[in-house]
Parts: structure tokens; C-alpha cells; sequence
């Protein structure tokens, strides 16, 4: 199945400046397999090993919607999903 | 003889001047506003935090809306690269103090308003002084650590409080409504790592300054329905918005005590 992945302000940054990427991913993959499988594709600069946690400052939307009022880090991705992930700013 | 006017002259009753009136002619019109809205702006007074690139915006159209006061706080100057967003500001104005110059402008843009401009250090202590008889404050700071500062205060002093920021061309912006609406602690749980220098496109601040402005008038008047509760997101560059709910952290160690 294919995921849009969306990518905000310095995690679009760590991927290089591309705001949307596409990837493959096995059907029945979650959101988990979904950040190890760009970390393995795209090597972003940036640690994603801990977005998705209870306390992170990044969220993470499956088609708009938060994945903490999902089921978090095993939210279960379908095709044609676009999944965004998005840091606080600060700039003024 | 107040109150029989009320019906035939509403406009009467809100001790708006006749060249308030016209001044503010095309807002008086829109359906829910009028003259009571007016007034209230006219009785209000907002906080600004920051004369930057969103605080240019905010105040801006808070003044031209006729906002009775604006409280104006930064503690800068201005710098040719404030230049590309800063729309207070013109070339020839760098150098000068941010507050002086931003409010001249302001008063040379609507002289029926007040500006107190505080050259001051946004910290712990100088805080309360500044929240002081404020009914709305806007975030238009541009670091994480002073906007945590001024989200615990403006909770601990119950001030509801506009966040606004920006990043390239991108855009966020929440309003905190204390002890109803999640905070900004509850939105980040960790300090977020501080950038010293930030891209932005300069239309950015200008959008969502505008809408801290337009958020700010609808608490003061009770117009409309603010964004608390809900974080909306900007991306200029698809030109997308998402508003995305955020809940209150029980357990934020800001706002989780004052909820119970």
C-alpha cells in the first residue's frame, strides 16, 4: 500500500526539504513500521525514535486526525493514508 | 431617556464619537458586531509580547479596529533583517527602539487609541507588571522559553492568551482560555530545542498575526468562536490548514493542577 507522508517545518528540513514524500509499505503496517521504514529509506537528520511517545511535541496526524486519539504509535495505516508529522515552531 | 433611544438610535448608547463611526464604519455593519462590540474594543486593552513580525501584524489591525489600548512590549531595536516581515517598520527606522517607532506608527494610523510601549525584558518578574489590566494577550515572541513564561503567567493570572508562531512558510497559531481550553505546556511537554536564528517568509507572520488580531476581537467582543482547544496548522507551501484538536493534559504541570 502506498502513504503520503507529510512533513513539517525542520523535519521537512532532516528530509532533505521535500514536505511530501510517498512510500510502500506491507498492508497491516502501523505507524511504527512507518517511521522505521523512512528512517531506513530516507535517513532523515533528525532522530524520529521518539515522535509518536505520550510526551512528544511532535504531532503526528493520520488524515487530519492525532494519532494519540488513535491508537497511538500502532494506528494502523491503509492505503492511500496521508500521515503528517509536525514539530512546534517558534519564530516571531 | 437613555433607554428609549436604545431602540430608535442604537448606536447612540456607546459613546462612540461620530468620527469613531465612520472610522469604523464597515465593521459597525457586519451582522452580530455593531455598536457594542465597538464599545467593548474601545474598553479594552490587549497585550502584545513582541513587536516582530507578528506583532506587527496584530497590532496593526487592533489598532485600526479600534482596540482602546495596546500594550506594546519589546526590548529591541529595529534591524535591516526585521525588514523582509516587520511591516511596522522602514528602512529608515533601523537602530531605533521597536516600541517608540511601533507606537508612532500606531497612533499616526488610529490617534482614538492608546499605546503604553514597554521597552522591557518579557521575564518572571516584569511579567505581572505587564499582564496588569490586560483582557487579551498575544504571543507574537519568537522563542520557545519566554512563550513558556508567558503561557504559565497568563494561566496563573487566568489572561487568555492568543499563541502564535511561525517557521518558513509555515504558520501555527492556538488561543488558551485558562482553566477551559489545553495550554501551551499541554501542546508541548518538553522545551522544544531553541533555534537562534529562524527562517521565515515574510507574508507568514503576516497571516497569522492577523489572525491572533482576529482572535483577540472575538474574545473582547464575544464574537464568533475562538480556536481553543485546537491548534490550527499552516502550510504555505500547498497552501493546506488543518485545525487540529488538542485535549488538556491532566497531568500538565502548568494548567493540571487549576482544572483539579
Amino acid at each position: 500500500m502506498k502513504i503520503t507522508v507529510k512533513s513539517f517545518a525542520t523535519i521537512r528540513e532532516a528530509f532533505g526539504g521535500r514536505g511530501v514524500l510517498w512510500i510502500e509499505l506491507p498492508e497491516g503496517s502501523s505507524i511504527r513500521d512507518l517511521i522505521n521504514a523512512l528512517e531506513k529509506n530516507y535517513r532523515p537528520k533528525i532522530d524520529l525514535s521518539r515522535v509518536g511517545e505520550e510526551n512528544s511535541n511532535i504531532k503526528v496526524l493520520v488524515n487530519g486526525r492525532e494519532i494519540t486519539y488513535l491508537d497511538g504509535l500502532e494506528t494502523k495505516l491503509r492505503d492511500g493514508d496521508v500521515v503528517a508529522f509536525i514539530p512546534p515552531v517558534a519564530g516571531g | 431617556m437613555e433607554t428609549s433611544s436604545r431602540s430608535s438610535r442604537p448606536l447612540q448608547e456607546v459613546e462612540l464619537t461620530r468620527e469613531e463611526l465612520e472610522r469604523y464604519d464597515r465593521q459597525l455593519r457586519i451582522l452580530g458586531f455593531g455598536g457594542r462590540a465597538q464599545s467593548r474594543l474601545k474598553k479594552s486593552t490587549v497585550l502584545i509580547v513582541g513587536a516582530g513580525g507578528l506583532g506587527s501584524a496584530a497590532s496593526i489591525y487592533l489598532a485600526a479596529g479600534g482596540v482602546g489600548r495596546l500594550r506594546i512590549v519589546d526590548h529591541g531595536e529595529v534591524e535591516l533583517s526585521n525588514l523582509n516581515r516587520q511591516i511596522l517598520y522602514t528602512t529608515k527606522d533601523v537602530g531605533k527602539p521597536k516600541v517608540e517607532v511601533a507606537s508612532r506608527k500606531l497612533l499616526e494610523l488610529n490617534p482614538e487609541i492608546k499605546i503604553d510601549p514597554i521597552r522591557e525584558e518579557v521575564t518572571e518578574e516584569t511579567l505581572p507588571n505587564m499582564l496588569k489590566g490586560t483582557d487579551v494577550v498575544l504571543d507574537c515572541l519568537d522563542n520557545f522559553k519566554t512563550r513558556f513564561l508567558l503561557n504559565r503567567a497568563c494561566v496563573d493570572g487566568s489572561k487568555p492568551l492568543v499563541h502564535g508562531a511561525v517557521y518558513g512558510l509555515e504558520g501555527r497559531l492556538m488561543t488558551i482560555i485558562p482553566g477551559e481550553s489545553p495550554c501551551l505546556r499541554c501542546l508541548m511537554p518538553r522545551d522544544p530545542e531553541e533555534h537562534e536564528v529562524i527562517p521565515v517568509l515574510g507574508p507568514l507572520p503576516g497571516i497569522v498575526g492577523a489572525l491572533e488580531a482576529l482572535e483577540a476581537i472575538k474574545l473582547l467582543t464575544g464574537l464568533g468562536r475562538p480556536s481553543a482547544g485546537r491548534l490550527l496548522i499552516i502550510d504555505g507551501e500547498d497552501l493546506s490548514f488543518y485545525s487540529v484538536e488538542v485535549r488538556s493534559n491532566p497531568r500538565c504541570s502548568v494548567c493540571g493542577k487549576r482544572r483539579g
